[in-house]
This record gives structure tokens, sequence and C-alpha cells, in this order.
């Protein structure tokens, strides 16, 4: 289990190289850092030679999709629940809980209109996760600016590694469609950089929430580590059902 | 229109016995192994590109029991392959899951060969002899191959035919949008799904008297998991044809309740008498309006309780309740 700390370190090495997102450009190993631009541009091809993607891929794609729309979802309630308890004791935080909500609601914009257009399943929980990220965001709010913020950490540290990890796996049967020769489409590629861009802002609120004393919570330990197991059982249920 | 080129491989150890005592086609109930052996695309060079090009190859009425053990075909044209190729095991995905809008979609869960056959059956021998093993075995006839042949369907042949006519109405459903796309346009939403839940009950005018009977064999307890699972999907296709984006749990509601919907108004329309199916059109409309009531009443409801909780949480905030 990473700290957080050094997880944002690692972030901030992964996304310090700047570089357009190009097929041919991904490495051969595994990995979520893009690659320095290679010397040769790929001129793109008009008639694109691509592969039909397998049962596990289509299942892959429908879980990454509905488990990403319910942690949106249930980010922007966080956010939402959060906002009037810590604002009415901490006024000059409007202007960081209204860049971070919008953001969240950016991201849920992003995948709603993904699920939509690929037409996968939501999750059947919505329901639940609604009330329990009301629920969670209100009550950490109510306990304390601090933990809130420990709050936003435990949940932004578990979103982060969650997105890198499935960031990892589309790189993976990219890199294989590039091995087999087959093309890859702008349809995986636009995939790919917007988990890459919401994967750098989760982390990035990550990033505020412990610059706004997340540490300084008490009991620290406890609540991050609730949170974050929730979040991984979350997880792996939206995944499924 | 046989765009199929199949080459009979009987082999004497494994099916010669039960040839010499076949009475019946379906007498045989083949394993899978006979089953690849019954029917063998000839060309598998490339499995991501399966094409059948040439003739279906002639396997001739003679009696069974003098065929040859060694492949045989006509058609000189086509490529020879190795017998030990055998087609990659078509899994039943009818679920719906991701569908990319740029990648080739995937594979149907019905074999070219299975294609043909039943296509065969559907077009030619439903109308009058309906769902029933005579069809398949016609059809069989039809194409040249041995009246056992529908027996390579699985073990419920009939089942597997009105599957396939199941799968294939729903399959050509976005073709008979486009072609309706004059009708559709300037539409609503709730009226574009009037009017495709109309063009898919109208695919079943040509089999409608035999429709109860399929629905009968459909119902059989084995049956209904394929059955459900394509009255979703149906439910799924004209939803989205109908451009509907909603990603909230109305999702599971507003299918749910077209899907029964649908089964009702087709159960409706094998008893309607009137021209053009005319009553079972205005049935169908009654019944959607009464489910776009119905939502609208939860709806409001819903919207109703969101209002005043939230307004009576600020009341209590506004009396310095730290809330």
């Amino acid at each position: 289990m990473a700290s957080p700390r050094r997880l944002l370190r690692t972030a901030r090495q992964l996304t310090s190289t700047k570089t357009p997102l190009l097929t041919s450009q991904f490495p051969r190993h595994v990995s979520t850092t893009p690659s320095p631009p290679s010397p040769s541009p790929s001129p793109p091809l008009p008639p694109k030679n691509l592969k039909p993607l397998t049962e596990s891929q289509r299942e892959m794609l429908s879980s990454f999709l509905r488990v990403n729309q319910a942690g949106e979802l249930a980010a922007t309630l966080i956010y939402t629940a959060q906002t009037p308890p810590i604002l009415a004791c901490e006024p000059h935080l409007r202007p960081l809980m209204k860049h971070m909500y919008d953001q969240e609601a950016d991201h849920l914009r992003v995948f709603n209109s993904l699920i939509a257009k690929h037409r996968v399943r939501p999750t059947a929980l919505y329901p639940l996760w609604s009330v329990l990220a009301t629920g969670l965001g209100w009550s950490t709010a109510v306990m304390g600016k601090e933990a809130a913020m420990a709050c936003t950490e435990a949940v932004e540290t578990e979103i982060g590694g969650h997105y890198n990890t499935q960031i990892r796996e589309l790189l993976k049967m990219v890199s294989e469609w590039e091995a087999e020769g087959y093309d890859v489409g702008e349809e995986f590629t636009e995939l790919i950089s917007t988990l890459r861009r919401i994967r750098d802002e989760e982390l990035e609120h990550l990033d505020h929430a412990v610059e706004h004393d997340a540490q300084k919570a008490e009991p620290h330990w406890l609540l991050t580590g609730v949170i974050r197991a929730g979040c991984r059982g979350a997880i792996w249920v939206s995944e499924r059902v | 229109m046989v765009a199929l080129s199949v080459k009979m491989y009987v082999v004497e150890n494994i099916l010669g016995k039960k040839h010499q005592t076949m009475a019946s086609p379906a007498a045989v109930n083949c394993s899978g192994a006979a089953r690849r052996i019954l029917l063998l695309p000839t060309t598998t060079t490339r499995p991501a590109t399966r094409s059948f090009p040439g003739r279906l190859s002639a396997v001739t009425s003679r009696p069974i029991t003098t065929l040859p053990s060694t492949p045989r075909t006509k058609s000189k044209s086509t490529p020879k392959t190795q017998p030990s190729t055998t087609p990659p095991p078509q899994p039943l995905q009818t679920r719906r899951t991701y569908h990319s809008t740029t990648h080739p979609p995937p594979p149907s869960p019905f074999t070219q060969a299975e294609t043909t056959l039943l296509t065969t059956a559907l077009t030619s021998h439903i109308p009058t002899h309906g769902f029933t093993l005579p069809s398949l075995t016609l059809a069989a006839r039809d194409l040249s191959l041995l009246d056992i042949s529908p027996s390579f369907l699985g073990p419920s042949p009939v089942a597997r035919l009105i599957h396939f006519h199941l799968y294939t109405t729903r399959t050509t459903l976005p073709s008979l949008a486009s072609q309706h796309s004059d009708l559709l346009s300037g539409l609503s939403v709730s009226e574009k799904i009037e009017l495709l839940t109309w063009l898919r009950l109208k695919q079943n005018e040509p089999i409608i008297q035999h429709w109860q009977q399929a629905l009968a064999v459909m119902a059989q307890p084995f049956q209904v998991p394929v059955a459900v699972r394509e009255l979703a999907m149906l439910a799924d296709e004209i939803y989205y044809l109908a451009g509907d984006k909603s990603v909230d749990p109305s999702w599971y509601t507003k299918r749910a309740a077209l899907s029964g919907i649908y089964a009702a108004a087709e159960l409706f329309m094998t008893t309607d008498k009137s021209e053009g199916f005319q009553e079972t059109r205005r049935f169908l409309r009654r019944r959607l309006q009464e489910a776009e009531e119905l939502g609208g009443a939860v709806r409001s409801v819903g919207e109703w309780v969101g209002f005043t909780a939230s307004a009576g949480v600020n009341v209590l905030r506004s009396k310095g309740v730290r809330i």
C-alpha cells in the first residue's frame, strides 16, 4: 500500500513529459508512462485494419466504463454533500471545493456519454452508491475539515491506482494489437488519453487534500483505512453488477 | 442464394453405425465432434475473415451407408483444407457488452453453415410447415444436405430455429430503421420507440400464424433464458435506435417496461384478425401511453420528495444547525 505522498510523486513523474498520444509510440513494455516521441511520424492510414474485440475484451471494457461512471457519480455526490458543512466553518475553501466538484462533474459527464455511446449497462446499484456516497461525504464533512480532506485523500488514492490499472490493461491490449500488425483506432487512443487526463486530475485532488491538513485528521489511519477498504469493495462490486 | 461451401465428412468409425440404423432425421443426437464432422467449412485459411466461396458442394442423397470416408466435394475451385482444422467453437454470445463504434462487430452466434440452413428453413418452409422439424429437414434437402443435418443445431433444433428468427429480426432492425429514416426523423424519443416496436412486430407478419407455437416452445424452461435475453436485447436495441441516452436507473426500468409491452403486443398480434394489424398497433400505443404516464407519476413523486428534503435541510441550516 503506497503512501499517498509517494503515489503523488510517481504521478508527477508520470505526467512530467507531455507528449502527444500516438499509437505508434506505445511502448512495447506495459507502462502507463507516455514514451518520448519517436523520430518517424506515422501517417494515418485511411482503411484501418482493426481487430474485432474478443468477448473478454468487451467484458473488460464494459466493466471499466461501468465502474468509472459509478466512481465519478460517487465523487460528485461526495463533494456535493461535503461542500455546505465545510464552507459553514471554512469559507475560504469555497474556490477549492468548487474546482474539485467541477472537475468531478466533468468526469461524470465524460463517462455518461461514453456509457451511452458504447451501450454499456450502467451499474444496477446506482441508488445504493448515491446514498452511500452522500452519506460518506456528509458524515466526514460534519466531523470537520481534516476528516473531509482525509476522505478525499483516501478516495483519490484508491481511484488513482484504479485508473492506473485500467490504463495498464488498455495499453497491454493495444500493444498486443500492434504486435499482431493491426491498427489502433482513435476510439482507444482517445479512451486512453481521457483516462490519463482524469487520473491526473484525481491525483491533483489528492495533492490538494494533503495540502489542506488531511493527515491531521484523528485518527487518520482508521479513517483512511476504512474508506479505502470501502472504495475497493465498491469498485469490486461495480465492476460486476 | 447459397454462398456456402460445405464438405461432408462422414467418418465411419464415428457415425457409420448410427447412419445405418438411422430411422428419422432427429434420431441421431450428434456429439460436438460429430457435429463438426457433419458440416465443415472449406476455407479456414484466416479465421478472422472466414468466408465461404463457391457453391454448396453437392452432397447427394445417395444411400448414406455408401458414403466414402474421404472428403468429397464437387466444387473444384474451393481450396482443400486439412480435415483436422475445425472451426473455433462459437460461444453463445448474446450478452450486452461494450459496443465498439469503429471495430468490426463480433461474429454471429450462428455459424455460417447454421445460418444457411436456418435461413432456407425460415424463408421457404416456415410459412407452410411452421416452426417444426420437418421445415428444417426440407431446408436441408433443398441444400442437398442429409436429412440428419438439422441435428447439428443442438439438442433442440426447433428452439434454435426460433432463436435464429429472433436474432435475425433483431439484427436487421437497424437497417429497417434506416429504410424508414424519413418516418423516424423529427419524432420524439417515445414516438420513435412506438414506431420501431411496430416495425419489429411487423417482421413477425409472414410467420404470424405459427408464432403462438413458437412462443410455446420458447416458454419451455430450457429455452426461457435464451428468450428472455433476446427480449432484453431487443428492448435495448430499440432504445438505442431511438436515441435514448439515459444512464441512470431508468435505463433498467425503461427496458423492462418495453420488454413487457412488446411481449404483450406480440401475443396480442397472434390473435389479431384486423386489417393490417391495426388493432395490435392501437394496443401497443395504449400500453406505451400507460407506461409513460406511470413513469411520469413516479418521476413527479421523486422530484417532490427530493425538493422537500433539500428544502428542509436548507431551513435547518438557516436556523444554525450544523448539518
